[in-house]
């Protein structure tokens, strides 16, 4: 079944176009990721599938969450999903377990019911020994946690982070895929946006790659990996000047990509890469596997836009 | 591809009710600093009028002592100020500082059931603070129970009719100090002219249907009719006036609001 369907769905502000003509479905059970950089409109998509931004009916196209249409249904959609967003909006007054209890009321939770659901939502987060505890004195990790807990109060079917681990240290970053990992086996379906490569590969089943608003590339990351891109980059920094084998011109099967300060050369074979190395002279040099962030930058194009 | 069985999400009422209780959870939480002030306000207002000013207003006001005019009157602008400050600095800050809608926004609940559950925490702070104001009076001996006992509930209908007005200004204003103008420009001269201060009788006679606008006046005309017991049918011309007013601009408020927190 189909958690998510999105059909040729666009948003504009003013002049600008958040998210251009996006489809994409999500199937239940799986972890869905929306990559791409700041401004590509992440956020917007996922914000328009619970009724937080409207959609341009214009164009036509549609958006459908267990089969509801967020611009109707609404309290259906939020009632079977969770949402963590992108800022952690904690109520300072009141201590860690108080603050699920007031969400508890939004869900129609019974005292009990909630009590009980509190506390296997703080084991399971690891928060335990916090319950108690003042917001001020969380860390940032934790509070990160807490309001994951708090999106997992009504036992969703659909979890939507937006930004899940930004600015969090790599324990915690472990720590919660892991945890999604966990929810996942269970048959929660996920949805997350990200512009980290490395967390849409180690949780998501498929990436759908965005740049200003439109999709570029989706698949399975490891797919993604295998199909558009080269197995290997070598990594020469420019120090002073470009190197001499640049003058000579490229074996044959070797992409090479400038960047300021850097020079990539990609290809599938690691002896044709090393056979430049023979050729640098002593030059300092990184060789490495491929990975989703090459993919990106591929895909994306270097140039940084206004929104970075 | 809808599901089998329809999504029972809570009721409107208990919608209502979670975000009400959401605010009364952190309001009530710094019980101390919070729950005091509204009983010391009126009570040194009060006490400063009755020591100094009240000895050298001789003649009765409206018919009654000037502490007694004044503190009928005080019952309502406890309400208003409460109301006043809580849908424009509180409701900003949650909205644009604390992000605090982006969560509750995120439960099922619509942008029309919290700002509705705004509206009538600021009512039930305006029957609390209406509350202190009538202990204060009753201890000072100015209103003898039974009278007065209705007065909370003119705090609550005054406190819903402020917020009503404070989030429609609130959905206009982009940085928190423009609030100033709001509190400065309107809800303060509200408390000079709308017949707490001195009966709007006074006022020139060509100036006197400005009073008759501003929604004060129509909340000091209850507040004073329920502490005297001096029921006529007038009154419901005030009555009808809250209701309209908080009715219109509570779906003001509502609209521009909902085009600020729905991109």
């Amino acid at each position: 079944m189909k958690v998510i369907s999105v059909r040729n769905i666009s948003k504009s502000f003013g002049r600008v176009c958040a998210v251009c003509d996006l489809s994409f479905e999500v199937e239940e059970g799986a972890c869905f990721g929306l990559l791409g950089p700041n401004g590509a409109g992440k956020t917007t998509m996922m914000k328009m599938l619970y009724g937080r931004s409207r959609r341009e009916t214009r164009d036509g196209g549609s958006i459908g969450v267990f089969g509801y249409d967020p611009a109707r249904d609404e309290l259906a959609i939020k009632y079977v999903s969770g949402v963590v967003p992108q800022e952690n909006n904690l109520d300072d007054e009141l201590n860690v377990f108080n603050n699920l209890v007031i969400y508890s009321k939004f869900y129609g939770l019974s005292g009990a019911v909630a009590k009980e659901r509190i506390r296997t939502l703080l084991e399971f987060l690891e928060l335990s020994e916090k319950a108690q505890g003042r917001i001020r004195e969380l860390s940032g990790g934790m509070q990160r946690r807490l309001v994951i807990a708090r999106a997992l109060l009504n036992n969703p079917r659909l979890l939507i982070l937006d930004e899940p681990t930004t600015g969090l240290d790599p324990q915690v970053r472990h720590l919660i895929w892991d945890k999604l990992r966990q929810l996942r086996a269970q048959g929660t379906t996920i949805l997350l946006t990200t512009h980290y490569m490395e967390e849409a590969f180690q949780i998501c089943d498929t990436v759908l790659i965005m740049d200003k608003g439109r999709k570029v590339l989706e698949d399975n990351p490891r797919a993604l990996l295998r199909e558009n891109i080269e197995a290997y980059v070598l990594e020469v920094p420019i120090v002073n000047g470009a190197p001499a084998i640049l003058e000579a011109g490229l074996p044959a099967g070797i992409r090479l990509d400038r960047a300021e300060g850097i020079l990539r050369f990609y290809a599938q074979d690691i002896d044709r890469l090393k056979s430049v190395v023979e050729r640098l002279s002593g030059t300092q040099y990184y060789i490495r596997q491929s990975t989703l962030e090459d993919v990106f930058l591929k895909a994306t194009g270097r140039a940084l836009n206004e929104k970075q | 591809m809808k599901s089998n069985s329809p999504i029972a999400y809570p009721s409107l009422a208990q919608r209502l009710f979670s975000v009400w209780y959401r605010h009364m959870r952190v309001y009530t939480k710094n019980l101390a600093s919070n729950g005091l002030p509204p009983f010391l306000e009126p009570l040194l207002f009060l006490l400063g009028v009755g020591l100094g000013l009240g000895k050298r207003i001789l003649g009765p006001m409206d018919g009654m002592p000037y502490i007694d005019f004044l503190g009928t009157g005080l019952l309502v602008t406890a309400a208003m100020f409460t109301a006043a400050y809580e849908c424009t600095f509180g409701t900003f800050i949650r909205m644009e500082f604390e992000k605090v809608y982006d969560g509750m926004l995120a439960a099922p609940i619509t942008v029309n059931n919290l700002i509705v559950g705004e509206i009538l925490w600021a009512g039930t702070k305006g029957l609390f603070f209406t509350f202190a104001v009538l202990c204060v009076l009753i201890a000072f001996g100015i209103i003898h129970l039974p009278q007065g006992l209705l007065a909370p509930l003119v705090g609550f209908l005054t406190g819903m009719m402020f917020a009503t007005l404070s989030l429609w200004v609130t959905s206009f204003v982009k940085t928190i100090n423009h609030f100033n103008f709001y509190l400065t420009g309107v809800i303060s001269p509200m408390f000079f002219f709308s017949g707490v201060v001195f009966p709007v009788t006074d006022l020139p006679q060509k100036i006197r249907f400005v009073a008759e606008i501003m929604p004060l006046t129509h909340a000091v005309r209850l507040s004073r009719a329920v502490c005297t017991s001096n029921y006529r049918p007038a009154l419901l011309a005030s009555l009808a006036y809250i209701a309209i007013f908080t009715t219109i601009m509570g779906i003001f408020a509502i609209r521009r609001l909902r085009r600020r927190l729905v991109s």
